[in-house]
C-alpha cells in the first residue's frame, strides 16, 4: 500500500481539482444551463487552452494504461500509438478547421448536425448520432479500468483483491458521474490544465528517473526473454500499419474530438493547435516504453507477478513501475495525474454522447424541447452513458484493455464517409452512405466474432493468410464501407434519374 | 504565394511523415541502437518531433495565406 504521505498529497490535489471544476464554472462567465454553454463552452478558447484541452484527450487511460499493457503483454506491435498519434494531427489540420468553418455559419454543434445539413437526410444524422454515442462507451469503460487501476495499486493491501478492485471500481465510477453531472466542459477545461501541468511535470519526472535508473539494453533483453517480440516480425507490418492509420482516421470523427475542435476561437488557432500536437506523442512513447522497462525492475515485476494474473497484470504496469522508482509523494502525485487522466477524458466523452442524444435524436422527434428540459435531459443521460461504460470495463481482460479504444475505432470509422468525404463532396447518396455506415458496422462486428472464435474478445485483429498476416479488422470494414458507399450512389443515382425525368436541381 | 502552390506545398509537408511512417519494413529493426533503444523505437519517436515541425510549418503557410485574401 502507498504510505499515508502519497495518499494524503493525492486526495489533497484531488480536493484542488475539484475546486477548480468548481470556480471554473465562474470562469469566462458563461450561464451553464444554457445547452451550449454546458457542451462546448461558448467557442471562445484561444490557441493554447485548445492546445490543453485536445492534448487533455491524448494524455488518457490510453496512453497510460493500455498502451503500456499491451506493449508489457504483447509486444511491440502495440507501439503502433505512436505513428498514430504522429499522423492523426495531419488529419485533423485538413479536415478540422473546415468543419468549424461550416459550423460556425450555421450553428452547428456536432457532427450529426452537419451530416444533416448537406445530406438533408434525417435518418443518416440518427446514425451518426447513434454510432457515435456506442463508440465512446468502450473509450469510456477504457478511462475507468485507467482510474481502477491506480486506485488498485494504492490500495493494494488493504483487503483481499477482489475487494480492492471492487472499491476502486465503485469510486471510479461516483467521482466520474458527479464530476460530469455538475461541471460540463467548462469545469473540464480548467480542470484539464491542471491536470496537464501534473501529468507533463510526472511524465517528465518518471521518465528521467527510470530511464537513467534503467539498464534499457538490458530492459530489452529481458523482454525478448519472454517470447514477446520487440521488434516486428514481417508477419506484423500489415497490422502494424492499418493499425496507426486507422487509429490517426478514426480519432476526430469521435464526438469528443469534434467537439473539442469546434470550441477553438478560429480555425486558425485549431490549426495551429492541432498542427503542434504530435508534440504530446513523446510521453506517450516513453510511457509505451515503460512495458520493456518494467522487465528491468525486478521489485515491480515481482511485485506485479505475486498479486496479478496476466490476464490483468499489464494494467498495473505503469503504476507499478512508478511506486517502485519514485519516492512516496510523487507516486501520489503522479498516481493524480493518471486517475484524473482517465477522469477528465471520460467526462468529455460522456458530455459528447448526451449532446448528440438531445440535439440529434431527442430533437429530431421533438423539436420544440425547451431548453432547460434539454440540459436536464443530457445531464442525466451523460450519467447513465457512464453507467453503461462500466459494462464495458469488464468485456475485454484487463491486460487486453487497448481493445476497448480499437472497437470504438472499428465503430466509429464506419462514420468516415458521411463526415470526412462529406467535408469534400456532397454528390454521395444519401442513401448510399447509411447503407454503407450498416454494412460496415455489420462487416466490424462479424470480423470480431470470427477473429475472436466466437468466444472472449481479446483481439482486434483478423488474421488473413501466413503470408500477409493479420490486419486491423477496422481497415477491412472501413473497406466495404466505401465500396457500398460508391456502388451504391452509382445504383441509387441511375435509379433515381430513371424514376424522374426531370434533371435533378443544380448544385450551387 | 498563390492558392495552388500553396496547396500543393501544404500537401506535400502533411504527406512526408505518412511516407516516413508506412514504411514498416524499413525502420523494423534494431540496429542501430541510440543509448540502448532499438532503432524500430527511436526512429518513431524522432518522426514525432519531424510531424510538429513539417505540420507546423504547413499550418503557419496556411494561416499566413488566408490572411493576406
Amino acid at each position: 500500500m502507498l504510505s499515508y504521505l502519497g495518499i494524503g498529497i493525492f486526495i489533497a490535489l484531488f480536493v484542488v481539482f475539484v475546486f477548480l471544476g468548481v470556480w471554473g464554472r465562474n470562469y469566462k462567465k458563461g450561464d451553464l444551463r444554457k445547452m451550449d454553454e454546458w457542451a462546448v463552452g461558448g467557442r471562445h478558447f484561444s490557441v493554447w487552452i485548445v492546445w490543453f484541452l485536445v492534448g487533455a484527450d491524448l494524455y488518457t487511460a490510453y496512453t497510460f494504461i493500455a498502451i503500456p499493457s499491451s506493449v508489457f503483454g504483447v509486444g511491440a506491435i502495440y507501439f503502433y500509438a505512436v505513428p498514430y498519434v504522429a499522423l492523426t494531427f495531419g488529419v485533423a489540420m485538413w479536415a478540422m478547421p473546415k468543419l468549424w468553418k461550416i459550423s460556425k455559419k450555421n450553428g452547428y454543434v456536432t457532427a450529426a448536425d452537419f451530416i444533416k445539413g448537406y445530406s438533408k437526410s434525417s435518418l443518416l444524422a440518427v446514425l451518426v448520432a447513434i454510432v457515435g454515442i456506442v463508440a465512446e462507451l468502450p473509450y469510456i469503460g477504457l478511462q475507468i479500468v485507467g482510474m481502477l487501476s491506480v486506485l488498485t495499486v494504492m490500495l493494494q493491501g488493504i483487503g483481499n483483491i477482489g475487494l480492492v478492485t471492487d472499491t476502486a471500481l465503485i469510486i471510479s465510477f461516483v467521482i466520474l458521474a458527479a464530476f460530469t453531472f455538475f461541471n460540463g466542459l467548462r469545469g473540464a477545461t480548467l480542470t484539464a490544465i491542471f491536470k496537464d501541468a501534473i501529468i507533463l511535470l510526472s511524465v517528465a519526472i518518471v521518465v528521467i528517473v527510470v530511464a537513467s535508473t534503467t539498464n534499457i539494453a538490458n530492459a530489452f533483453t529481458l523482454a525478448s526473454a519472454t517470447g514477446h517480440h520487440y521488434i516486428l516480425l514481417p508477419s506484423q507490418f500489415n497490422a502494424y500499419w492499418s493499425l496507426f492509420l486507422m487509429s490517426a482516421l478514426a480519432l476526430y470523427l469521435y464526438p469528443h474530438a469534434v467537439t473539442g475542435s469546434l470550441s477553438a476561437k478560429s480555425p486558425k488557432v485549431l490549426r495551429t493547435s492541432q498542427s503542434l500536437l504530435p508534440l504530446y506523442g513523446v510521453g506517450l512513447a516513453f510511457l509505451a516504453l515503460f512495458g520493456v522497462f518494467v522487465y528491468a525492475n525486478p521489485s515491480a515485476m515481482s511485485f506485479l507477478t505475486t498479486h496479478y494474473l496476466p490476464t490483468s497484470r499489464g494494467t498495473y504496469v505503469v503504476p507499478a513501475l512508478i511506486f517502485y522508482t519514485l519516492p512516496s509523494w510523487l507516486t501520489g502525485f503522479a498516481f493524480l495525474g493518471i486517475f484524473i487522466g482517465g477522469l477528465v477524458p471520460a467526462s468529455i466523452m460522456a458530455i459528447s454522447q448526451s449532446n448528440l442524444l438531445t440535439s440529434n435524436i431527442i430533437k429530431e422527434f421533438r423539436p420544440n424541447l425547451k431548453g432547460s428540459t434539454e440540459t436536464w435531459i443530457a445531464k442525466i443521460a451523460a450519467v447513465i452513458f457512464i453507467f453503461i461504460a462500466v459494462g464495458f470495463v469488464f468485456i475485454f481482460p484487463l491486460t487486453y484493455s487497448v481493445q476497448l479504444q480499437l472497437l470504438g475505432g472499428i465503430i466509429i470509422l464506419q462514420t468516415l464517409p458521411s463526415l470526412f468525404i462529406g467535408l469534400i463532396t456532397d454528390k454521395m447518396h444519401k442513401y448510399a452512405l447509411s447503407l454503407g455506415l450498416l454494412v460496415g458496422l455489420g462487416f466490424g462486428f462479424y470480423f470480431m466474432e470470427v477473429a475472436n472464435h466466437y468466444s472472449t474478445w481479446t483481439t482486434t485483429l483478423i488474421q488473413t493468410n501466413t503470408e500477409f498476416g493479420p490486419f486491423f479488422i477496422g481497415l477491412f470494414a472501413l473497406l466495404a464501407n466505401l465500396i457500398v458507399v460508391g456502388v451504391g450512389t452509382l445504383v441509387f443515382n441511375y435509379a433515381g434519374k430513371k424514376g424522374n425525368a426531370a434533371p435533378a436541381p443544380a448544385k450551387e | 504565394m498563390k492558392k495552388s502552390s500553396l496547396i500543393v506545398l501544404v500537401s506535400v509537408l502533411t504527406i512526408i511523415p505518412f511516407i516516413a511512417l508506412l514504411d514498416v519494413p524499413g525502420y523494423a529493426k534494431s540496429a542501430p541502437s541510440l543509448g540502448g533503444l532499438p532503432f524500430f523505437y527511436w526512429y518513431q519517436i524522432m518522426w514525432l518531433f519531424l510531424a510538429t515541425a513539417l505540420f507546423g510549418s504547413a499550418a503557419l503557410m496556411w494561416n499566413r495565406t488566408e490572411e493576406s485574401e
